[in-house]
């Protein structure tokens, strides 16, 4: 039987400070991909209902990118993360070291890139949690895709299980110089992921 | 003029006021459901996200009919014969579908486009209703509009405009 988890301020406030934890390392794996340095914003975290996600996110029909994940180990979820198209664009002239408005399509060259910024990011995320809550556990090749936010949001609904779940998304701004790019980290964790998050000692 | 109603995740609609434009925006693996009576008018969408129930809790919820394939064709239906329209004049598009997830060992896990279309085929053939149209599967996203007004039904991709069904 699943573990029951309640969202109470202090599950949220911890869950915060891991979120918190794992997107600045996550913006110091993206430094090291682009060789400078990238300042992230605090990151906001929200608990969203799972039908609820369309009425907040909008704008179902534009164009967006999505890096989707899946980690196993001591914990079991899943990442996906969200970039509005042409900030996708803006995102892939900054791995190019070239002038913005360069890109104009993502191809595969262009997809290769922003999957292997995803997988670095939410790899760092990762081991970031996994450091802070004593566990291990691997994430699965990176699985790029760009197409309506809807129909890349349909993935994150399709994978939860139940219609009545629950998903965190954790929101933060990536900064080079003038340059910002908003990212939504939609994360599906089980409740045997919350539970460990919950109830582990953070690591010495 | 135009009224765009737009269906989120689990959501259904019943109307013939001809104004009225049913939609359901960025459709990946959900399955637009449209069912037309031509003659009345009588006009319904269903945004279903999965193609059945998966836990005790979500089928004892009559809510959440509307959120499965199965059971939210057998609500669509229910609510427009009481709106007036004739089941066996009823004209069905289904729409969406898609498995967005291409990567190698991911494809098949999670498949639930396929097994959503799956489900709707099963749930008309059970209920002796011909699916005259349909655009579902691939790797896309789909938008679906119905116009009550000439019972047009459309799709549109990524990129692309819209197009008649």
């Amino acid at each position: 039987m699943d573990t029951i988890v309640e969202f109470d301020q202090d599950l949220m406030e911890k869950l915060t400070t891991i979120a918190g934890e794992g997107i600045n390392n996550a913006a110091i794996g993206f430094s090291g991909m682009v060789g400078r340095k990238i300042e992230v914003s605090s990151p906001r975290l929200e608990l969203i209902p799972l039908l609820a996600i369309p009425k907040i996110v909008g704008g179902l029909e534009d164009d967006a990118v999505g890096v989707y994940l899946r980690f196993e180990g001591d914990m079991h979820g899943q990442i996906m993360m969200i970039i509005p198209h042409h900030k996708a664009l803006e995102l892939t002239d900054m791995l190019m070291s070239v002038e913005n408005g360069t890109t104009q399509h993502l191809g595969s060259l262009e997809r290769s890139a922003l999957g292997e910024l995803g997988n670095l990011c939410t790899s760092f995320f990762l081991n970031s949690i996994a450091k802070t809550v004593g566990a291990s556990f691997r994430p699965s090749p990176p699985a790029v895709m760009v197409d309506m936010v809807g129909a890349i949001l349909d993935i994150v609904v399709a994978t939860a299980g139940g219609v009545n779940e629950h998903v965190l998304l954790v929101h933060a701004n990536f900064m080079d110089g003038p340059r910002c790019v908003e990212t939504d980290f939609w994360i599906i964790p089980d409740m045997k992921a919350l539970d460990i998050l919950l109830n582990k000692k953070p690591a010495e | 003029m135009n009224n765009p109603i737009s269906l989120g995740l689990g959501e259904m609609a019943v109307t013939r006021n001809p104004d009225d434009v049913l939609a359901a925006y960025g459709l990946g693996s959900c399955l637009g459901i449209c069912m037309i009576d031509p003659v009345t008018k009588v006009t319904g969408l269903l945004h279903a996200v999965l193609p059945e129930t998966l836990n005790i809790s979500d089928s004892e919820n009559p809510s959440n009919a509307s959120k499965f394939v199965d059971r939210g064709i057998e609500s669509l239906l229910a609510a427009m014969t009481k709106e007036g329209a004739n089941r066996n004049r009823i004209i069905v598009r289904i729409v969406g579908g898609a498995n967005m997830l291409t990567a190698p060992g991911l494809t098949s896990t999670f498949d639930i486009g396929t097994r959503n279309i799956e489900k709707a085929r099963k749930t008309f053939q059970r209920l002796n209703i011909k699916i005259a149209a349909e655009e579902v599967g691939g790797h896309t996203g789909r938008t679906v509009r119905v116009y009550v007004a000439d019972s047009r039904v459309t799709v549109r991709v990524i990129g692309e405009k819209e197009h008649e069904i």
